[in-house]
């Protein structure tokens, strides 16, 4: 069973699962696949009880076959089916890579058709689980045209962009940090309250858990923390160590923009051009490794269109080019952290 | 636990135990005609440098003929490089096509679908034209075409072998969940059974049950690699009963054997019982590609036995020995089938080229 927040604060985990079961019963065409997802309910619990709750049509255990597994899901998401397949972890994705790169992601360029897909990966570190229970491998994926790739922080995003993958027409990719599961919580209403307005802004504030605006929609970022000296662009758990770092250095007069991606891809490049503009000086930081990395492609187009407005080089913190090590002491090593956030913007502020 | 460990052999079909009635015989003559004439025509087309790459079915019509025989307006099509006459069967309703001389099959569902404008269609994808179904974004049969109301589902491939397995055991696990007995038809060649999604793709749908016919293609040679560098067990169809599916061996060649073994397993996916795979061998009439030089990978016997084996003619001369025909009746349909296509590739071939503005187009349907 979920691991139940006290109260009435939905953890990052329950918010997935509650996306799951509320479009599982809203929309019969939905499905769930995956290893051990149905009388198991998942490696992390987060398809628990849906077996009993949808039958066995409706959650179904595949064998170990990633690229089965996606291939069966794009051939019913053909036949109008919708869908979502659960990584174990979000390492063994490569094994199902040709069927997202090639069949699913380039099938409505080439022949007009629709693939709604959802791939949920349980990604990253710091759990010492060592090279292939810990990557970040999104940036994999934002090579390739017609993907659409997510990845939230806060459990109102989790829940809300779940939601607005299992509906959207194209494959999407769901990177959650299985650090966030049942570390991050906000109350439920924040979380699943439809909200009002039409600002285009979610609001939900740092933590995920503040006023509620219109639901995030699938291409835009959040602003978590307004600042004037120094702008750290993020996503994932990496978000909450930016909130972190910001928190930090404000005792020491450093004022800091924290933007959570939330999506990306399609990026909400507005949005980051923004946050750049703004303070003229960035810091991209991700948990995934640098060469490749989603931080070099940020950097690229805020220096094409931001140039004007940078008084320093924008920055990057991310995973050094190495596995993942397995020694805790090793993987903190390489693992972003607040510090390494803060220091960085130090440097920054200092230009 | 012996049960399990015994090797079931596959099953070895015999040919000519189908009986379709005579109208029927004439109407899958058709369209093995039909095919031969679609891919001669492309044949010549690589030569005269109107296309640049040809991989030609001229030696594979009797399987894919006589699979598509087997299923019906509604079921689906999951097709690779070699499947020409699967497409124009499942695609054409030959009473519309030529209504003077095949008149409506009883029993047989037929896509209510204008014919010769399919055709069209199917001409400039091939040639890479605004009309085609990609429109010109992909080639020859990487493409797809779905036309609910007449029943038409067709998935068509993408490059990589193997990869649309997994697809087609989901089309048909879709297929199976909406109910109505609907199946999946899905073909491979032997190179093709070499990749891991040969695997996962069957061993899922056996799983699930799904309502799959995968027919292996095996015509000796990928590209230029024998079969036995390509699989050390005695058959492919044996792998069938290692996947707890039936393992079904035929001769390629043999349009109205193949046709038996597919509606066999048509009707077993239709009944629940899950998916079958048939191995229907045949010798290769062709190289690789159309221009390359893989067909003298084969010994000049083995090329002379191969093209004596041809599977429309070995079906012309059926259908003679059996007087359901004449040679004049066989004449004149490869007239009329050749003047079709001729027509229709020259119409497809001074057709609209896509236009470069429209790059680059929508790689997201939302
Ligand atoms: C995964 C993959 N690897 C390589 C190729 C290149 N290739 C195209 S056709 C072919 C031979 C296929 O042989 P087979 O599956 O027996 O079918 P045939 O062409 O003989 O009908 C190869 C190697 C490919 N299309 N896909």
């Amino acid at each position: 069973m979920p691991v139940k927040a006290p109260s009435d604060q939905v953890t990052y985990l329950e918010a997935i699962s509650r996306a799951l079961r509320d479009a599982m019963r809203e929309d019969p065409s939905v499905f769930l696949l995956g290893q051990d997802v149905a009388a198991y309910g998942g490696a992390f619990k987060v398809t628990a009880g849906m077996l009993e709750d949808f039958g066995p049509e409706r959650v179904m255990n595949t064998p170990i076959s990633e690229s089965g597994a996606i291939g069966v899901a794009v051939g019913a998401a053909l036949l109008g089916r919708r869908p979502v397949v659960e990584m174990q972890f979000a390492d063994f994705i490569s094994c199902g890579f040709n069927q997202i790169v090639n069949v699913a992601a380039k099938m409505f360029w080439r022949t007009g058709r629709p693939v709604p897909l959802v791939i949920r990966c349980p990604a990253g570190g710091g759990a010492g689980a060592g090279a292939f229970h810990s990557q970040c491998v999104e940036a994999w994926f934002l090579h390739t045209p017609g993907l659409k790739v997510v990845a939230p922080a806060f459990p109102r995003d989790a829940y809300w962009l779940l939601r607005a993958a299992i509906r959207d027409p194209d494959p999407v990719l769901y990177f959650e940090h299985k650090q966030l599961y049942r570390r991050v919580k906000a109350p439920a209403s924040a979380v699943f309250d439809a909200g009002g307005g039409s600002d285009g802004r979610d609001g939900h504030g740092a933590g995920g858990g503040g006023a509620a605006g219109p639901p995030p929609r699938i291409g835009q970022a959040a602003t978590l923390r307004e600042g004037e000296h120094v702008t750290v662009i993020s996503y994932g758990w990496t978000a909450h160590h930016a909130l972190e770092a910001a928190e930090k250095v404000a005792a020491e007069g450093i004022s800091v923009e924290v933007l959570d991606l939330r999506t990306l891809a399609p990026l909400d490049e507005e949005a980051v051009l923004r946050a750049a503009r703004k303070t003229g000086r960035v810091l991209i930081a991700h948990e995934a490794c640098l060469s490749g990395g989603f931080g070099g492609e940020l950097a690229a187009r805020i220096a094409e269109k931001a140039f004007e407005h940078l008084d320093a080089p924008v920055r990057r913190l991310a995973y050094p080019d190495i596995p993942v090590p397995y020694h805790r002491a090793l993987e903190a090593a390489c693992l972003p952290s607040a510090e390494k956030i803060a220091q960085v913007v130090r440097e920054l502020r200092g230009w | 636990m012996l049960e399990k460990q015994a090797v079931p052999r596959p099953v070895e079909a015999e040919g000519h135990s189908a009986h379709p009635s005579p109208q029927a015989l004439r109407e899958m003559h058709l369209f093995l005609r039909l095919a031969r004439e679609w891919d001669l025509r492309f044949e010549r087309l690589v030569r005269l440098g109107a296309v640049s790459k040809w991989y030609s079915a001229v030696g594979n019509e009797a399987i894919t003929v006589a699979a598509a025989t087997a299923i019906a307006a509604g079921d689906a099509l999951v097709s690779l490089h070699r499947d020409s006459g699967a497409i124009l069967r499942y695609y054409v309703d030959a009473s519309r096509l030529f209504p003077d001389q095949f008149p409506p099959l009883p029993g047989r569902r037929a896509p209510p679908t204008e014919p010769r404008e399919l055709l069209y269609r199917l001409a400039c994808q091939m040639l890479g034209k605004a009309d085609g179904f990609s429109g010109g974004r992909e080639r020859s049969y990487h493409y797809s075409f779905f036309h609910e109301e007449a029943g038409i589902i067709h998935v068509g491939m993408i490059s990589h072998l193997g990869a649309m397995i997994p697809v087609a055991a989901g089309v048909a696990l879709a297929l199976k969940q909406a109910g109505g007995g609907r199946v999946a038809l899905n073909f491979i060649g032997e190179g093709g059974t070499s990749t891991g999604d040969f695997h996962e793709g069957l061993n899922m749908a056996a799983v699930y049950k799904a309502p799959l016919v995968l027919i292996i293609q095996n015509n000796g040679y990928a590209f230029s690699t024998p079969s036995s560098e390509q699989y050390a067990s005695r058959t492919l169809a044996e792998r069938g009963p290692a996947y707890g599916v039936p393992g079904v061996r035929v001769d390629g060649t043999d349009a109205l054997a193949v046709l038996r073994c597919a509606s066999e397993a048509v009707a077993r996916a239709r009944a629940g019982k899950g998916p079958t795979l048939i191995e229907a061998v045949v010798g290769r009439m062709r190289g690789h590609s159309e221009g390359d030089d893989s067909f003298l990978v084969l010994s000049e016997d083995e090329r002379r036995r191969s093209l004596e084996a041809d599977p429309v003619l070995r079906f012309e001369r059926t259908l003679l020995e059996s007087g359901a025909v004449t040679h004049p009746y066989l004449d004149q349909v490869a007239k009329r089938c050749a003047e079709l296509v001729l027509a229709t590739v020259d119409r497809a071939l001074a057709s609209r080229d896509p236009d470069p503005s429209s790059l680059p187009g929508r790689v997201h349907a939302g």
